[in-house]
């Protein structure tokens, strides 16, 4: 089938602008890990749509505010994450944990009108915690969370996050394409067999198959449109959701895997998706879990935070930093597959570029693209 | 005759019994090499080490010459597995090397060939300082790092322990870098890294462990 996605979609920093308003910001997005905030004035930052946020742990709570001093617009936090208080280099200024500003020598030197004074406080963003996996909202009444993901994906993401262990080996890349090509690409499950013929899928044969239900579903959304939001947010929590994926092609058998608890006890490659921008998946059985947060930064660019952990440690071993940095440098192979060949796809765009040709394998690619299509046309909002 | 058994892998194995050899000649020293599949697994490696013969006889000792792999932790696991045997490791330093009196220098150290160590200096043991390298005074590396050939450490720098510090990086002086790390791209250092970074050439941003 023809894709009804325009070039533009992937090339075109208008488009990218409108589509941060309309899909990024209503919804809600991964920021990091609840094991990097786990102690009083523990934060982590990162650039959401353009805005940079902060999540720092007050006394065990959590709260997500806009990095940016109300004074100056200093960045208040400057690190990707660490542990300090919420307080503004440039002059001083801290803040607690309802964003409420103490300001040095603010009679002596400021003067605010208390109208004024009144205002000055962080902007504060809803922020959840899904088991390990700490999300924000930019949106000023935000989307209850379970219309995003759907119950059943928030109980599995939630089980198997809390077998995270509190030791994490991170990384970014800085990808120049847009971020749209991830998703397809974590969605196809028939590249995997030539692009990765000499790295994963050497350990997990994936077998993409048609779904016959789901092509003649497809079918359906293509002949009646998505009638309303309702829908529109079933339909957009049917692109989320994990579990078992593949089976290994040998039982997983390294040292380190006698020292963690295993999430579950089947030699599979789990898979979780959690639409729009986040992909989690354990190419052990569950010893070890990636997490690749996909961030899009302009229409032809996007960060790619790869976060790397085992299952949690019975007891502390000496060599387990060996062993995430090993599995950090093993996954950088498959990082790359990926990383180029989206890549060149992003060269070749241009604003004449031909639609793409669907197979019926890829009725979920083809949804999804339609159930955007109608978002980014204003026929519906979320 | 002593005997000493020369245990490792590869280039690096192949290196160590050349440089051996160039310091005692074999008719003063028996050396006994073991090749080792750093895959093979710590049930094997073992089985391989418990087949060694004379590692308490009179005058033997051992050398293990392993790379950086695991964050050097490789080379540590075998080495200890050999101490607790109870044989003598003695540092290796190749013809050529200039250290200076008082460096202190621990077991199974390995200083390349034209390696210069300057005077107050303390190298940890297992630490390999390649060919060319240059340790300013008044530094300290700790146990089980790599340093590669040619690195320029400035002086009183601080290199923690299991550092690899790869080809062409030059640490500034007074510098720190935290144990585990890995600078593997060319260039000057004049921050201090923490404990469990990693900086690779092929990676835009450094890799990082979090947490415990």
């Amino acid at each position: 089938m023809r894709s009804r996605m325009p070039p533009q979609a992937y090339i075109d920093e208008a488009w990218f602008t409108r589509e941060r308003e309309l899909l990024f910001k209503p919804l809600w997005q991964f920021i990091g890990l609840k094991v990097m905030l786990d102690k009083h004035n523990a934060f982590i930052t990162r650039t959401l749509s353009g805005i940079p946020v902060v999540v720092q742990n007050f006394h065990g709570e959590l709260r997500a505010f806009e990095n940016i001093c109300p004074h100056r617009q200093n960045p208040i936090q400057v690190q990707p994450h660490g542990v300090r208080p919420l307080f503004c280099g440039y002059h001083g200024w801290s803040f607690d944990r309802e964003g409420a500003t103490r300001i040095p020598h603010e009679d002596a030197l400021y003067r605010f009108p208390p109208e004024e004074r009144a205002c000055i406080h962080l902007r504060r963003f809803a922020l959840e915690v899904v088991g390990n996996l700490v999300f924000v909202c930019l949106a000023g009444t935000p989307l209850p969370i379970k219309q995003q993901f759907g119950a059943a994906m928030l109980a599995s993401l939630t089980a198997s996050s809390l077998a995270y262990d509190s030791e994490v080996i991170m990384t970014t890349y800085e990808g120049h394409f847009n971020w749209k090509l991830a998703y397809e690409n974590l969605r196809d499950g028939h590249h995997p067999r030539y692009l990765h013929a000499r790295s994963l899928y050497q350990d997990v044969k994936f077998e993409a198959s048609i779904s016959e239900e789901g092509v003649a579903g497809l079918r359906r959304l293509q002949e009646a449109g998505i009638a309303d939001r309702s829908r529109a947010l079933g339909l957009m929590r049917s692109f989320s959701g994990g579990g078992r994926d593949a089976p290994m092609a040998a039982p997983p058998d390294e040292p380190y895997h006698a020292h963690v608890e295993r999430y579950r006890d089947q030699d599979w490659y789990y898979n979780w998706l959690a639409f729009p921008n986040l992909h989690i998946a354990s190419a052990n059985g569950g010893h070890a879990f990636i997490i690749e947060h996909h961030i899009p930064v302009a229409a032809g660019r996007t960060d790619l935070v790869v976060y790397y952990l085992t299952a949690k440690k019975k007891q502390p071993y000496a060599s387990s930093a060996a062993v995430l940095h090993a599995h950090m440098m093993g996954t950088d192979i498959v990082m790359r597959e990926d990383i180029e060949v989206m890549e060149q796809i992003q060269r070749t765009l241009h604003p004449g570029a031909s639609s793409p040709h669907l197979g019926d394998y890829e009725f979920i690619n083809a949804s999804l693209e339609l159930w955007y299509l109608d978002l980014m046309e204003g026929k519906f909002a979320l | 005759m002593p005997c000493k058994h020369v245990i490792g892998h590869g280039p690096e194995l192949v290196r160590a019994l050349a440089a051996w050899r160039s310091i005692a000649p074999a008719a003063a020293l028996e050396l006994r090499p073991l090749e080792i599949d750093p895959a093979a697994g710590q049930a094997a490696l073992a089985a391989a080490l418990d087949g060694l013969e004379d590692l308490d006889g009179e005058g033997a000792s051992a050398f293990v010459a392993l790379d950086a792999r695991f964050l050097n932790g490789m080379r540590l696991d075998l080495m200890a597995s050999l101490r607790l045997r109870g044989i003598a490791m003695p540092a290796l330093v190749e013809p050529g090397a200039l250290v200076a009196a008082g460096v202190r220098m621990d077991d199974n150290c390995w200083i390349g060939a034209g390696a210069i160590i300057q005077h107050g200096s303390r190298i940890g043991f297992n630490t390999v300082i390649g060919a060319g390298a240059i340790v300013g005074s008044g530094v300290t590396v700790g146990h089980s790092a790599w340093i590669d050939e040619g690195v320029v450490i400035g002086r009183g720098a601080r290199i923690g322990a299991q550092v690899t510090l790869g080809l062409g990086v030059i640490v500034g002086h007074g510098r720190q870098i935290g144990k585990l790390c890995i600078v593997d791209k060319a260039g000057r250092i004049e921050q201090d890294i923490a404990a469990k970074t990693f900086i690779h050439a092929t990676h835009a941003q450094p890799i990082v462990i979090i947490g415990a």
